[in-house]
């Protein structure tokens, strides 16, 4: 049997702020559990080194404006290339499955970076599924969010991806940041039914969440076939958590991972950094390297304490009924809104990024294309906390577009460069070619 | 006058040193079965040149402890551990015979689960009854808090005659349960074989009129007074390698990044020097297959030596005698590397001849064979030391800078220890493309090394200043913090310096505590809600491997 790969990378060195939830501390006492227990010696498991993403696979899935210098530390190329040494490890079948311990989290980026959102600037997940296609031709992607909070990042930079199935189930967005997740929120015309929400009301335990697991993520993935299954694995549905109001457990954890059994799993948030990361951690690790974790708890676990709240199950079962047709419907859907007529389908949006202020406006474009997902033009304006205010322009042509989406969306950047906008990107990843041009000066950047 | 004396698995070899020269040495067949026997022998034929009186230092270093525990033959110990909650018991595969009790602390040192007296009484029943006098007890975060080892050690030791118990917090504060208790597990096993040995070398130096000062070499480089070391035998495992690797950094002193290439007779052990350091094994070193928190060197051990004996199905992974040049009745790999390179050594007509059989059999022309066995032998060990560089390229990192500033090892010199390196050394470097250093005291640079090497001494202190407790190892010792609040990253390293220096004065080494170094300043903030509610300081510093301050390097 091949072992699990751990990459473990606390950023010992990098904080937000001196008392950020997102600070030195977090994964400390994580840090003396995993290495006390001597997990990391024994032979199921195999222990990786932190690797450092390039510019270019982070210009793969982000605008960054106006650069992607002007976005990232270094701790994020970090953070990001540790994954994506985690995900070839698997792809080279050197381990089984692989968990990468990591910080700074990313699944509150969004494909548009301007700032922080959320505690992330560039979102680890979609780097690493956008690089596991370039590299190794993978098609069809599973992303299961299990963080406390809607995965809006990694929705985001799906949301036209028929090949991507998204699913986040976290704590209902009325009662927590980022305040979205709803059921309605299914994906774009061209992938509807691919972005499953499963929004749960505070205090849900380990038996809501499992149903969940059993009823509704397992039978999606069992039909969607993906390549590689994901998971974007934050611990903040502790029930000690606190930012959030969940009652989710370390053997809960534990369990969702040998249910789940994600052949990647990236750290997320998770901020109870002394009652409960330790524990989650060796947990997911245990059950990853299918070593019996039934010893393993929190000092404090009193399953007694935990109970649904009352109802609780019956909306649950609602939820799972609802987003499996949501899922299963999604061909019909996506076939209705093909032949709507329309050749664009325009949206606007508000975003708020959080931990830097900034308000984003945004104006999306999708090609309603006949013959594959479409590409996408985002317009986008921000001023930023330096005063600056940018007015950008973004073209995405996803890996899989058709020729006639390739040549469109290639002479659009060249429309643009002769426009009033500050910046104008091309993300072609057609080409594996990411291009952004400075409109004043003509000066072009090629990634 | 000073001596080395490294007693190894075929040979034990000794100088007497004297003013950057080496006065005398010799070399004699190590005896399996009584190794103070070839330590005394060697000792006695050093003595020869030169009077007890005028003997100021000697350094001993030896197999007994890694034999001990190789062979099986240590004493037999029962384990108890406290492993709390985690891992499966199943997981703890140090010994067949485990006894698990309840009791657990976790990593801030708060006891979350009291052992239960009940369990203990059955344990000191089973003690009495199996008649068990050796037990090694190991809590899980006992190095944040020994309040259950203590417990249990105190109820044995009240309870139970003539019981001798190792408890994990005295052996080492690192984290890592299983190689903690490791360790204490492997130190009852050997504590009273290596104490008698100590026993019979400070009787048989008594006897020789030598009261000149005694150390005992450490796996990690250093030296230990041979006192001290009756407490600590798992530290003296390994010293061998530490020996060649010193050896080699005292030929030549200066600070590039050297590969140590000690070939013996049928292994060659490879260790690296980088920008001057020895560089150590990041896991500890492994004893009968299991990790410990014995700091050691990073040797590779290939088995492959200048004594491998030639078959016609190629090289061999024993020995039967010497080089056929050297009188030996089989070609070895030093013949075949005579022949090739035109080496000279000892009588080439034999070495000729004894290859000459090989060749005819595989016919083969012999120089063809040579050049074959040549370029094989080289490539393994280019292969081992690439292997070494990555390996120690790929260790995991915790702190963006440590990434940002990627490693990389480039090799500016091979270093060749011991009596085959004239032999097989140049062709390796020539190889690796680097330049190859071999000095007339190669051949005994384990026994020169181990004669100047300095003592070497780790302290590290972990400190709380929201519990406001401390842990200090070595020795386990834990207290009060005075003034919390207030305390900083200064009086942390100020604690762990007063305690060096307590110590080194302890192992009467205050002529090197001076030279003392922090190798680890970590400080956290623990904050609660939005407030910082107290500090988490990890500070380490280190007397590191060196020399005696009268050796200033070799004359010639
Ligand atoms: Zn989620
Ligand atoms: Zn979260
Ligand atoms: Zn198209």
């Amino acid at each position: 049997m091949k072992p699990t790969g751990i990459l473990f990378f606390p950023a010992f060195d990098w904080a937000i702020s001196p008392t950020h939830p997102e600070r030195e501390e977090r994964l400390l006492y994580t840090r003396d559990q995993i290495f006390e227990e001597g997990i990391m010696d024994l032979p199921q498991i195999k222990e990786y080194k932190p690797g450092l993403a390039s510019l270019k696979d982070i210009a793969r899935v982000h605008f960054c404006v106006p650069d992607v210098e002007a976005q990232i530390t270094e701790a994020h190329l970090v953070s990001a290339g540790s994954a994506l040494v985690m995900a070839d490890a698997v792809m080279k079948a050197e381990v089984k499955n692989g968990f990468a311990i990591i910080r700074p989290p990313g699944h509150h980026a969004m494909t548009v970076a301007h700032g922080n959102r959320g505690f992330c600037n560039i979102n680890n997940e979609a780097i690493m599924v956008e690089y596991l296609r370039q590299k190794y031709g993978l098609k069809r992607i599973a992303i299961v969010d299990t963080d406390v909070h809607h995965g809006d990042g990694t929705q985001e930079i799906f949301y036209h991806d028929p090949d991507v199935l998204f699913i986040s189930f976290h704590q209902d967005g009325r009662t927590l940041y980022p305040g979205s997740g709803f059921t309605e929120e299914a994906g774009g015309p061209l992938a509807y039914g691919t972005t499953i929400n499963i929004p749960l009301l505070p205090r849900t335990t380990d038996t809501g969440i499992h149903y969940v697991l059993d009823h509704l993520v397992m039978p999606i993935l069992d039909e969607f076939k993906p390549d590689i299954i994901v998971n974007s694995a934050g611990q903040d549905n502790h029930y000690s958590d606190p930012l959030a109001n969940m009652a989710f457990s370390a053997q809960g954890y534990a369990r969702l991972n040998e249910t789940l059994a994600p052949d990647i799993a990236v750290l997320e948030g998770g901020y109870s950094v002394e009652s409960a990361l330790p524990y989650i951690n060796m947990g997911i690790i245990m059950a990853m390297a299918g070593i019996d974790y039934s010893n393993l708890k929190e000092p404090d676990y009193n399953p007694s304490r935990l109970k649904e709240p009352g109802g609780n199950m019956e909306r649950i079962y609602k939820i799972v009924d609802t987003q499996l047709k949501t899922f299963r419907n999604r061909e019909e859907v996506i076939e209705k809104n093909r032949r709507s007529g329309e050749l664009f389908k325009s949206s606007r949006e508000h975003i708020f990024y959080d931990t830097d202020y900034i308000n984003e406006d945004q104006r999306n474009e999708l090609r309603l294309c006949p013959e594959c997902g479409g590409f996408r033009v985002i317009i986008s304006t921000a001023q930023h906390p330096n005063g600056k205010r940018y007015h950008i322009a973004c073209v995405q042509l996803p890996i899989f577009a058709c020729k006639s989406c390739q040549e469109q969306a290639r002479d659009a950047y060249k429309t643009f460069n002769n426009s009033t906008y500050d910046m104008v990107y091309l993300q072609d990843r057609v080409k594996d070619q990411y291009k952004s041009i400075i409109t004043r000066t003509g000066e072009e950047r090629v990634l | 006058m000073l001596i080395g004396i490294d007693v190894g698995g075929t040979f034990t070899d000794g100088v007497l040193f004297n003013d950057g020269e080496i006065v005398t040495s010799v070399k004699k067949p190590t005896e399996e079965g009584n190794l103070k026997n070839s330590l005394l022998q060697v000792l006695d034929e050093l003595m020869v040149k030169d009077d007890a009186a005028n003997i100021k230092r000697i350094v001993l270093s030896t197999t007994l402890v890694t034999n001990l525990l190789a062979t099986g033959r240590g004493e037999k110990t029962a384990l108890v551990l406290l492993p709390g909650y985690g891992l499966p018991h199943d997981s703890y595969d140090i010994t067949e015979d485990i006894y698990f009790l309840k009791g657990a602390v976790d990593f801030r040192g708060r006891e979350i689960e009291r052992p239960d007296n009940k369990e203990i009484d059955l344990l000191l029943d089973w003690i009495k009854s199996s008649g068990s006098n050796r037990i090694a007890v190991a809590a899980k975060f006992s190095n944040r808090n020994n309040v259950h080892e203590k417990l249990i050690k105190n109820r044995i030791l009240e309870e139970c005659d003539g019981v001798h118990v190792s408890i994990s917090s005295e052996i080492s504060a690192k984290l890592n349960f299983p190689r903690r208790a490791a360790t204490t597990y492997y130190t009852a096993m050997t504590i009273s074989p290596w104490n008698r040995f100590v026993d019979e070398i400070e009787a048989a130096l008594n006897d020789r009129g030598i009261e000149a000062e005694v150390q005992v070499l450490k796996a990690d480089g250093g030296t230990i007074p041979l006192q001290a070391s009756r407490s600590k035998p798992c530290e003296t495992v390994f010293s061998g390698p530490a020996a060649s690797t010193m050896g080699g950094l005292a030929l030549t002193l200066d600070d590039l990044n050297s590969v140590v290439v000690d070939v013996g007779g049928t292994t060659t052990d490879l260790s690296l020097i980088i920008a001057g350091e020895p560089l150590y094994a990041s896991r500890g070193a492994v004893i009968d297959k299991k990790l410990t928190h014995v700091n050691s060197f990073a040797v590779s051990s290939i088995p492959l030596g200048g004594d491998s004996v030639i078959t016609t199905k190629g090289v061999q992974p024993y020995r039967i005698g010497p080089a056929a040049c050297f009188g030996g009745e089989k070609p070895t790999v030093t013949d075949a590397f005579n022949i090739h390179l035109n080496l000279n050594l000892g009588d080439v007509s034999k070495s000729e001849i004894s290859m000459e059989e090989i060749a005819a059999h595989k016919k083969m022309d012999m120089g063809q064979l040579c050049s074959q066995i040549v370029a094989d032998v080289t490539k393994r060990l280019f292969s081992a030391i690439k292997e070494m560089f990555l390996q120690w390229e790929n260790e995991p990192a915790y702190k963006v800078w440590e990434v940002i500033n990627q490693r990389k090892f480039t090799p500016d010199r091979v270093i060749g220890i011991g009596a085959a390196a004239p032999a097989m050394i140049p062709a390796l470097a020539e190889l690796m493309q680097v330049e190859y250093f071999i000095h007339t005291y190669s051949p005994v640079a384990n026994a020169l090394g181990a004669s100047v090497v300095r003592p070497t001494l780790t302290v590290v202190l972990h400190a709380d200043t929201q519990s406001k407790k401390y842990t200090l190892d070595p020795g386990g010792k834990t207290g009060e913090l005075e003034k919390p609040k207030s305390y900083q990253l200064n009086h942390a390293k100020d604690m762990a310096l007063q305690h060096l220096l307590t110590v080194g004065q302890e192992l009467g080494m205050e002529d090197y505590t001076a030279d003392c170094e922090f190798f680890l300043e970590e400080q956290f903030n623990m904050i609660r809600g939005w407030d910082r509610v107290g500090k988490l300081f990890e500070v380490g510093i280190q007397v590191a491997p060196g020399f005696i301050k009268e050796f200033k390097g070799v004359k010639i």
